[in-house]
C-alpha cells in the first residue's frame, strides 16, 4: 500500500474511532439523563448537561444510594431499607391522618386489628383534626429528622414576641374510635371519643396551647395581662414542651405491645381523667347472628356469611356499632348481597379522572328490609355501607349519628413487612330524594 | 481470509470505541461502569421476579402519583423520597437537601454578614440591647444598652423573633442600617444609623464571683481568637484568690478543632486529644502540644447542656477522660462526625457523615435519633446532672437565677 493510502486509512480509522467514542458517550447520557431505557420516563424530562436538569426519580434512588454505599462513614448494605425509608419519606409528604405509613410493628397490629385482633389496650384510634378542614403539619405526623429541625417533639420554642404569623398548622389530636369490648381500655372504663392527653407522663402534642400563648401574647401588647401573668402561661408551655411526644409515637405505647402498664390521662369534653392500663391481647367477636341482629364486620368471608344470614328474612338488623376498620372490598360485596345494582353515590377526588361512581353489579334484586344500628363508632367501611344503603331507601339507620370517617384508602405492603394506607377517595352519598327531612349529616366531622 | 480477518479486526476495535465512550465518565471517576448500565447498553431490562429496591421505590412513587386522593406534585414527591431514604440512616446529619435548601444552606456557610456590635435580647417591644461592644460601630453611632430596637429600615420588628430581628441587623460589611430605638428618659424614638462592620465577637468572657471565690469563664464558640481569649480572661480571674473555677459550655455549637486542642494543651501535655476515623478505616490523630500545660491550682468544673456540640463536646470529653475537669449539666448534644457535601445534578445536595470522632476513651458519642428525629442515645454524660429551672427564668451565669452554675459552684467547692 502507498504511503499516501496508509495515511488515509489511519486518518480514517482516527475518525471513526473518535466518533464512536463520542457516540458512545451519548448513548451513556441519555441513559443516566433519563432516556427511555432508564426506566419509567416521567414528566418533565430534559437531557443535557445544563443547569435545571430534571432527574427522574429512579435515578435519583440509584445515584443517591450509591453515594451512600460509597461515601457513608458507615458500610450501607440494606438497600431495602433506604426503599422503604423513602416510602415512608413520601407518604409522610402528603400530611394527611388517612395516610399513614407503619413500620413492621405498627403494620402488623393494622392487619390483625382488620380481622379483629388487638394488642395494646385493645381499641381502635383515629387522628382528629381539632378543626373541620383543617390542615396539618408533616412535622406533627410523620417528620423527617435533621439537625435543622432539631426534635420535632419540641417545636420551635415561643419567645415573648412572636404575634404577626401565618396561622399555625394544627396538630391532629390522638382519640379512641371503638373499644372492644372485655379488652383492658374496656375494663379501664376509657370510652370512644376520649381524646389522649398524657401518655406515661408524656404530653401528646397539640397546637391548642400554642393557640392560647398567642392569644395571651396579644392580651399583654394590649395591656390587658400583667407580665407575671404572661410568664407564668410561658413557663407551663416550656414545661410540656420539654416532654411532649407525637401522636402517632403516643399511639403506638397503647396500639402495641402484650405486656406492661401505661398509664394515661384521658381528655372527656372539659374533664380528665387518669388511668393506669395493663396491655394484653383482645379479640373482638366476628361475624355474628344473635336472634334477629346480625353483627357484620367487613372481612374476606363476610359477604358470603351474609348471604346465609339473610336466607328467607323479610326484615334483618345489622348492628354496625364499633365498626371502625375493615376491608372496602369486602364491604362492597356485602353491599351487592343485600342491595339491588345500581349507583350508591360518589367517590370523590382531585385526579385528573374525575370522580366515580360507587357502583354495585350483580346485586340483590329483592333485598330483605334493613334496619342498621349506628352510632359515632361507625367510621370507614361501616359507615359507607350504611349511609350507601340509607341514601336509596334500601335500609333505615336507627340510633345516632355516623362517626364522619368516610374516606376510601388502600393498603400496601411492602416485603420488609412495614406497609402504608393511601386514601384514595372520599365517599359522598346521593342525597337521599325519598324523604323530605334534613338530610343525615354524619355527626363530627 | 485475511481481508475478513481486517474487517472484524477493524468493527471491534470501533466497538471498544464505543463502549469506551459510554464509560468514560465512570472511567474519569475511577471506576468500571455499573451493572445497570452495561444491562442497559444491550437492551437488558433488569428483572422484576422479586422487586428490588429501587422497584420498590418506584412501584410506590407512581401508585402514590396516580392513586392518592389529591394530585401531587411528582418533584416534590421525589424530593420528599429522597429525604426519607437518607433519613433512614438515623444520622441527622446525613440528609437530603432539595435545590432550594442546599442554595440556603451555601448561603449560609459562604455569605459573610457582619453587624453593628450589640448584643440582643427579646422584648415585648422588639430587642432589647443587653451590650454593645465599645469598639464597635453601635456605640460610635450613639446605641446604649437598655436601649430598645423597635424598628429596623422602618419596618417594626415587635412580636418577632429574636433570631428574625438579629438577621434583619446583620447584613453586608459596609451597608447601613438604620434602627428606631427608644431610650430612657425620651419621649419620643431616635432613629439611629449604624454602617456594619467586621466585628471581633470576644468569645470568652470572665467573670469573678467574690462571694464563692469562684471565677466563671463562658466560652460561647471555639473561633480562631478564643484559645488566646481564655488565657487572658484566665489571668484576669487568677489576679483574685480563686477556690475553683466554672467553664460554661453551655450553648456552644462547636467551631474549630484546632483552637479545642489549642486550649486543651493548657490542661494535658503531648497527648492523643481525638481520633478521627474514615470509612475506609483511615485514621487522623490530633495530640496536644507538649510543654504548654497551666498549673490548675484549684477545681475545675465544666458546665455542658444539649446544646453544646461539636469542639465543645470534644474539649470536656477530654478533660473528662483524662479526669481535668468534672462536668455539669446535661448530656451535650452528639456531634461526633465530620460531613461533607456533594451537590447532584440538579442543583440539590446529599450531606454525609464521612468521619467519626473519637475520644481517647469516651466510647462513640455520636447521637441516635428515631424516624421522627426524636433523640435516643448520644453526647457525654456529666458526671453530676442538673437541669435549668425554667420558672425561675434562668439566665446563664446569674448566681440567682441559674440552677446548673449553683450546682457548678457547689461541686467545685466540695473537691
Amino acid at each position: 500500500m502507498s504511503e499516501a493510502k496508509k495515511s488515509i486509512y489511519a486518518a480514517g480509522g482516527v475518525v471513526a474511532a473518535a466518533v464512536m467514542v463520542v457516540l458512545g458517550s451519548n448513548h451513556r447520557d441519555k441513559i443516566d439523563l433519563g432516556g427511555a431505557d432508564a426506566g419509567v420516563p416521567l414528566g418533565g424530562l430534559v437531557a443535557s448537561r445544563e443547569k435545571q436538569v430534571n432527574v427522574p426519580a429512579t435515578d435519583f434512588f440509584h445515584t443517591l444510594s450509591d453515594k451512600l454505599k460509597r461515601e457513608y462513614v458507615e458500610p450501607v448494605s440494606d438497600e431495602m431499607k433506604l426503599a422503604t425509608g423513602a416510602v415512608r419519606g413520601m407518604v409522610g409528604s402528603l400530611a394527611d391522618p388517612k395516610s399513614l405509613y407503619m413500620d413492621k410493628d405498627e403494620f402488623r397490629a393494622f392487619l390483625n386489628a382488620r380481622q379483629g385482633r388487638y394488642e395494646g389496650i385493645g381499641a381502635d384510634f383515629v387522628l382528629k383534626m381539632p378543626t373541620t378542614g383543617a390542615k396539618t403539619n408533616k412535622e406533627y405526623l410523620q417528620p423527617t429528622p435533621n439537625e435543622e429541625s432539631g426534635d420535632p417533639s419540641a417545636p420551635a420554642p415561643v419567645s415573648v414576641n412572636g404575634a404577626s404569623e401565618p396561622a399555625i398548622p394544627e396538630a391532629p389530636r390522638l382519640m379512641v374510635a371503638s373499644i372492644v369490648p372485655g379488652g383492658p381500655a374496656d375494663k379501664a372504663g376509657v370510652l370512644p371519643g376520649d381524646i389522649v392527653e398524657t401518655v406515661d407522663g408524656h404530653w401528646v402534642y397539640n397546637s391548642s396551647l400554642l393557640r392560647q400563648f398567642k392569644e395571651a401574647q396579644k392580651k399583654y401588647q394590649a395591656k390587658k395581662m400583667t407580665l407575671l401573668e404572661i410568664n407564668a402561661l410561658r413557663s407551663k408551655l416550656r414545661a410540656k414542651y420539654e416532654k411532649a411526644v407525637l401522636p402517632l409515637r403516643a399511639k403506638d405505647k397503647l396500639a402495641l405491645g402484650q405486656a406492661g402498664t401505661v398509664k394515661v390521662v384521658w381528655e372527656r369534653g372539659k374533664a380528665l381523667r387518669t388511668t393506669d392500663i395493663v396491655r394484653g391481647v383482645s379479640e373482638r367477636p366476628g361475624f355474628r347472628v344473635e336472634g334477629d341482629t346480625i353483627r357484620l364486620p367487613f372481612v374476606a368471608n363476610s359477604a358470603a356469611r351474609l348471604k346465609e344470614a339473610i336466607a328467607g328474612k323479610d326484615a334483618v338488623t345489622i348492628d354496625l356499632r364499633q365498626n371502625v376498620v375493615g376491608d372496602f372490598g369486602a364491604m362492597r360485596q356485602c353491599l351487592a348481597t343485600v342491595a339491588p345494582s345500581g349507583d350508591y353515590g360518589v367517590l370523590v377526588n382531585e385526579r385528573k379522572g374525575g370522580d366515580t361512581a360507587l357502583r354495585i353489579a350483580n346485586g340483590n334484586a329483592n333485598p330483605p328490609k334493613i334496619t342498621l344500628l349506628t352510632d359515632a363508632t361507625t367510621r370507614g367501611p361501616a359507615e359507607v355501607f350504611a349511609l350507601a344503603l340509607s341514601s336509596k331507601g334500601i335500609a333505615k339507620l336507627s340510633g345516632s349519628p355516623t362517626g364522619g370517617d368516610r374516606t376510601f384508602y388502600d393498603v400496601i405492603q411492602l416485603p420488609d413487612g412495614s406497609g402504608y394506607t393511601l386514601a384514595t377517595a372520599e365517599y359522598r352519598p346521593k342525597p337521599n330524594v325519598a324523604k323530605t327531612t334534613v338530610a343525615v349529616k354524619g355527626g363530627r366531622p | 481470509m485475511k481481508g475478513v480477518g481486517k474487517i472484524v479486526g477493524l468493527a471491534a476495535g470501533l466497538l471498544g470505541c464505543y463502549v469506551f465512550g459510554y464509560a468514560w465518565r465512570d472511567l474519569q471517576s475511577g471506576e468500571l461502569p455499573s451493572g445497570r448500565a452495561l444491562n442497559a447498553l444491550v437492551g437488558v431490562k433488569q428483572s422484576t421476579a422479586n422487586a428490588s429496591p429501587e422497584q420498590i421505590f418506584r412501584q410506590n412513587y407512581n401508585r402514590i402519583l396516580a392513586d392518592y386522593v389529591r394530585p401531587v406534585k411528582s418533584e416534590e414527591l421525589k424530593y420528599a423520597g429522597m429525604e426519607g431514604l437518607m433519613a433512614s440512616l438515623g444520622d441527622p446529619h446525613t440528609v437530603f437537601m432539595p435545590p432550594q435548601a442546599a442554595q440556603a444552606f451555601r448561603d449560609e456557610t459562604q455569605a459573610n454578614f457582619f453587624g453593628v456590635g450589640a448584643k440582643l435580647q427579646p422584648d415585648p417591644m422588639g430587642a432589647l440591647v443587653a451590650t454593645v461592644f465599645e469598639d464597635g460601630p453601635a456605640f460610635a453611632a450613639g446605641l446604649r444598652t437598655g436601649n430598645i430596637i423597635t424598628a429596623v429600615n422602618g419596618k417594626s420588628v415587635m412580636g418577632m423573633e429574636i433570631d428574625d430581628i438579629v438577621k434583619r441587623v446583620k447584613g453586608p460589611e459596609g451597608t447601613t442600617v438604620r434602627l428606631t430605638v427608644s431610650q430612657k428618659g425620651k419621649a419620643k424614638p431616635t432613629i439611629i444609623q449604624i454602617r456594619r462592620a467586621r466585628i471581633t465577637t470576644p468569645t470568652v468572657e470572665g467573670k469573678y464571683l467574690p462571694e464563692k471565690k469562684v471565677g466563671y469563664m463562658m466560652v460561647s464558640t471555639f473561633a480562631e481568637p478564643t484559645a488566646l481569649q481564655f488565657d487572658r480572661e484566665l489571668a484576669k480571674l487568677e489576679a483574685n484568690d480563686l477556690k475553683g473555677l466554672v467553664i460554661d459550655l453551655r450553648s456552644n455549637p462547636g467551631g474549630l478543632l484546632e483552637t479545642a486542642v489549642d486550649m486543651l494543651s493548657r490542661f494535658v501535655s503531648d497527648k492523643v486529644v481525638v481520633k478521627m476515623r474514615f470509612r475506609d478505616g483511615r485514621e487522623e490523630v490530633a495530640r496536644s502540644y507538649p510543654g504548654q500545660t497551666h498549673n490548675f491550682r484549684y477545681p475545675v468544673v465544666v458546665l455542658m447542656n444539649e446544646d453544646s456540640a461539636s469542639a465543645a463536646e470534644i474539649f470536656a470529653g477530654v478533660l473528662k477522660d483524662y479526669g481535668k475537669a468534672t462536668l455539669v449539666g446535661n448530656h451535650s448534644y452528639g456531634k461526633a462526625s465530620v460531613q461533607n457535601v456533594f451537590p447532584l445534578i440538579d442543583q440539590s445536595s446529599a450531606k454525609i457523615t464521612i468521619a467519626r470522632y473519637y475520644l481517647p476513651f469516651t466510647p462513640y458519642f455520636g447521637r441516635k435519633v428515631d424516624e421522627d428525629g426524636t433523640f435516643l442515645t448520644g453526647g457525654i454524660e456529666p458526671h453530676f446532672k442538673v437541669s435549668l429551672d425554667l420558672n425561675k427564668d434562668p439566665i446563664f451565669g446569674d448566681l440567682k437565677t441559674d440552677t446548673q452554675l449553683q450546682r457548678a459552684i457547689e461541686v467545685a467547692l466540695s473537691k
